[in-house]
């Protein structure tokens, strides 16, 4: 692969950026090399981009299992590793509904503490490197980030300025 | 059909292992009970003002009432009041650190002192109120210590304790009678408020065995009362009153 | 976004409308102003503090120093004996602020959690003023067992682990439930506090300078904001917003058990699981709106966030719980009553007719009485200061509740030998130091963390539009999402 530069336009509304992004398809920058760095939760749809892969439900599902697991030793192994079986009242020596009780908190506790966690995994978070960002996003802008080869850089930017950007330049890692 | 409805389980049938009958009719009400108990088993001296607060430390009380209404007055006899070592007691499966729990061999409700975090949730739980809460580490001047009972620790702030029927008095005849390779026989040995008892009110031993005085005691009088038993609790103590 | 994305008249554009002006001084979501303005008004919100900001401050730093610290070291060193517990009233004011701080923490999620659910648009600005709450107040309630417990310097032996005799936590004891069910409540409500924090910490990371920077930067976790980031994100608040409901309800009904599981005269009783919920969000919703009041009142550029409606809206909610509340009061005195039972009964006269009887009643008043008669007034429920006091009132009256069902309670018991009234004496200073420690954290809270959720108030301005029906104007939500 020849050198890339990565290129970032800001829009101030949906539907340039909506209109670039086609563009930019048109041109053969594949929607891969695109990515949309926005300060409100804009969707896949409104852009007309493909729709993103999250691994956070999977990650919450895995939680609640391993959070299941555990309960289920707490509740049904746990009496057992203590070489006396302590009585307590008449009640059985694995309770029926208090076990269900221990089952539904810890398996809640793994399945939120898991989607909490996927959040940091699915995004890299904490991650404090350098990163093409301009604080304008965080006003509600829409930015387009453009990967493309250097040939196609003139190219690139031409088509955004046309299609609206307010602000098109080479995007440069940054300390935020 | 029948055979599908189960029998209902009367709790009188279900017996412990020790047990103890208690003649209120030959109580005096002299607290005997109440001292030796507090001598046997280590009890700290909370003083008069946290023990008129309700903070007394007593495994055993004597509760009397006055009844009727005035000129028409009378006192109630002497109900020595302490731990009824349920069977299926409401004070184990509340605490969760396992300090109260249900001996399987004497089938009585120990006290775990140094498990004990202070919840005070098993105290709520028992409906006879007898579970008394180390509220302060009380001071016990000299020459007291010298009297404290070896077979027995000495409790510290923020433990719950209560009476365990002598628990350290069941287990020397025990291991004594084991070393002599022999049973246990019925009236060996007493808790330390039977044997103080001048009027012979309170008679322990095992409930379990047809033979012992407590079983020849309960089936004489045969109208022996146990405590709140429709709570289901399965108390080890009998009370007889105007017999 | 730009203007002709906002949720303005120019949607019906040409048609002069002298309603329209009336619906943008009331809905904050059809009064919007520029992202970049509202994050310029939040950051400056958080950065005044006036003398009297700090005034305050040292007030209750000095409080909690020696009602909270000062006042538990001696409870520590002291012991129990220090606070007004004893035989029958094992359980004292600790566990009445337990459970009230609990109460408390459960607006936070009702509001952030159900509302979100059923997209009760109005919730937007103040869904992190309550879950700033949910988990301040657990704080509080998390203090307040420990200072009930006899041993707190072993409390540590009911978490979930063995000792070295493989001796695990009795899963019998409503308390350890209690524990697991309060540790995921509080672990969970933070997150979910947390991760729709992280874009506006990103927006106020990108405009402040200084340490704030650094604090920003840190707890902004890097995010810019990228797709994938929104998708997770987006994905995480739904997974929460669903799952952290049953977990605030098994909360305060797990709290409830440690009552109905016992079997005393008055606590046995079904119904407590619900009654207990019911009463936390009462008290919840009164704790909201008189934060939401002095947040509005005292705060920079507040007026404009949070607004008459949001009074309205939670008044008409807090009108619907205080039904409940009675419902189910009703529902347990009458059983409890009619059932006759000898300690019950003298429990229910010693209520009413004891030395705390006054308690009882007004608990009547400020629960039920107060809020029917106020609340179901349009403008008096839009009225911030007035639903203020009626949210004092509430968390008054359901302190007195938890009061009345613990040390009151447990006065009459089945050994009438024991009975005897309950005094506090430690626990009057460590209470209110709780409290302070309660108002602290939130004042030091409003100072770092954007109180209003900026990304998501625009989102709802997004949504929001006028539409002409013949010659009415209505309001429309588009769903985004």
């Amino acid at each position: 692969m020849a050198e890339e530069k990565s290129i970032l336009a800001v829009f101030s509304d949906l539907e340039p950026a909506a209109n670039a992004i086609e563009h930019l398809r048109s041109l053969g920058i594949h929607d891969d090399c695109m990515n949309i760095i926005s300060g409100i939760p804009v969707t896949e749809a409104m852009l007309g981009r493909p729709s993103q892969w999250t691994n956070v439900p999977r990650i919450a599902l895995g939680g609640a299992i391993l959070g299941f697991l555990g309960a289920g030793f707490l509740v049904f192994v746990s009496p057992y590793l203590y070489p006396y079986p302590i009585q307590v009242s008449s009640q059985a020596f694995v309770p029926g509904p208090p076990s269900v009780v221990v089952l539904f908190e810890i398996t809640m506790l793994g399945m939120l503490t898991s989607t909490f966690l996927g959040v940091f995994l699915d995004s890299l978070f904490p991650s404090y490197r350098p990163m093409k960002y301009v604080p304008e996003i965080s006003d509600g802008k829409i930015a387009i980030l453009v990967e493309c080869a250097v040939p196609e850089e003139g190219k690139v930017t031409e088509k955004l300025r046309k299609m609206g950007a307010e602000s098109v330049q080479l995007a440069e890692a940054q300390h935020l | 059909m029948n055979s599908k409805i189960p029998e209902i389980k009367l709790s009188e049938e279900q017996t412990g292992k020790w047990g103890m009958v208690i003649d209120q009719d030959i109580c005096t009400g002299c607290q005997a009970c109440v001292a030796a108990c507090a001598m046997e088993n280590n009890l700290s001296f909370v003083g008069e003002v946290d023990a008129g607060y309700g903070r007394s430390m007593h495994w055993i009380r004597i509760e009397r009432f006055w009844e009727g209404e005035y000129p028409e007055v009378k006192m109630t006899p002497g109900q020595p009041m302490m731990c009824q070592q349920c069977g299926s007691a409401p004070c184990e499966p509340v605490c969760p650190a396992f300090a109260t729990v249900h001996s399987q061999a004497e089938q009585l409700n120990l006290q775990v002192y140094n498990r004990c975090v202070g919840t005070r949730y098993c105290a709520n739980n028992c409906p006879y109120q007898v579970r008394s809460f180390n509220w302060r580490d009380y001071v016990r001047p000299e020459p007291l210590p010298n009297q404290l009972n070896p077979d027995v620790t000495v409790r510290r702030m923020g433990v719950m304790e209560k009476c365990t029927f002598c628990i350290q008095r069941i287990h020397k005849a025990e291991d004594k009678a084991k070393s002599e390779g022999r049973e246990l026989t019925d009236g060996e040995f007493t808790t330390a408020c039977a044997q103080a008892c001048p009027a012979n009110a309170i008679t322990f031993g095992r409930i379990d065995q047809p033979e012992s005085l407590v079983s020849q005691l309960i089936r004489k009088h045969g109208h022996g009362v146990k405590h709140l038993e429709e709570l289901g609790t399965l108390p080890s103590v009998t009370y007889f009153k105007g017999g | 976004m730009s203007d002709q994305n906002k949720p303005s008249v120019q949607g019906t554009a040409g048609h002069h409308d002298h309603g329209e002006e009336h619906f943008r001084e009331k809905h904050l979501l059809l009064d919007p102003l520029p992202r970049g303005e509202m994050n310029a008004m939040v950051m400056e919100s958080m950065q005044t503090t006036s003398w009297r900001f700090w005034l305050v401050f040292a007030i209750l730093s000095a409080i909690v120093v020696y009602g909270l610290f000062y006042k538990w070291g001696v409870l520590i060193l002291k012991g129990q004996g220090e606070a007004g517990v004893m035989r029958p009233d094992y359980w004292g004011i600790f566990l009445v602020n337990t459970v009230f701080w609990i109460g408390i923490s459960h607006a936070g999620t009702f509001i952030s959690a159900i509302l979100r659910v059923f997209k009760a648009e109005f919730r937007r600005p103040f869904t992190r003023a309550a879950e700033l709450m949910t988990t301040f107040g657990l704080v509080q309630a998390g203090f307040s067992v420990f200072m009930h417990m006899g041993r707190v310097w072993l409390a540590y032996w009911l978490f979930p682990y063995a000792n070295q005799r493989m001796l695990w936590p009795n899963l019998h004891s409503p308390l350890t439930w209690d524990l697991l069910a309060i540790t995921t409540y509080l672990l969970s409500s933070t997150m979910y506090l947390f991760l729709p924090l992280i874009p506006d910490m990103a927006m106020a990371r990108d405009r402040s300078t200084g340490w704030r920077k650094t604090f920003y930067k840190i707890l902004a976790l890097g995010f810019r904001g990228t797709e994938g980031e929104w998708t997770h994100l987006r994905n995480a608040m739904n997974i929460f917003a669903f799952a952290i409901i049953p977990v605030m309800f098994s909360v305060h009904t797990i709290v409830s058990w440690d009552f109905a599981a016992a079997t005393r005269p008055g606590w046995n009783s079904t119904i407590f699981g619900p009654y207990f919920v019911v009463g936390a969000l009462h008290s919840g919703m009164g704790a909201v709106v008189m934060v939401l009041a002095i947040v509005r009142g005292t705060m920079k550029h507040m007026k404009y966030f949070i607004r008459p409606e949001h009074f309205e809206a939670i008044g008409k909610l807090m009108l619907i719980i205080s039904m409940g509340w009675a419902y189910f009061f009703f529902n347990d005195y009458l059983v409890q009553w009619y059932g006759g039972d000898k300690w019950t009964k003298q429990l229910l006269h010693f209520h009413e007719a004891g030395p705390l009887g006054w308690m009882w009643f007004a608990m009547l008043v400020f629960n039920v009485v107060i809020p029917w008669s106020v609340l179901w007034n349009h403008k008096w429920r839009s009225s911030p200061w007035l639903i203020f006091f009626v949210g004092l009132f509430i968390n008054v009256g359901m302190w007195f509740e938890r009061y009345i069902i613990i040390p009151v309670s447990v006065t009459i018991n089945r050994m009438p030998f024991t009975w005897r009234l309950y005094e506090p004496a430690i626990e009057i200073p460590m209470s209110i130091g709780t409290l302070a420690l309660f108002i602290l954290l939130y004042m030091a809270a409003s100072r770092l963390v954007p109180l209003i959720p900026v990304w998501e108030v625009q989102e709802g301005q997004m949504a929001h539009k006028l539409t002409r029906f013949g010659r009415k104007t209505v309001v429309t939500v588009s769903e985004l999402e």
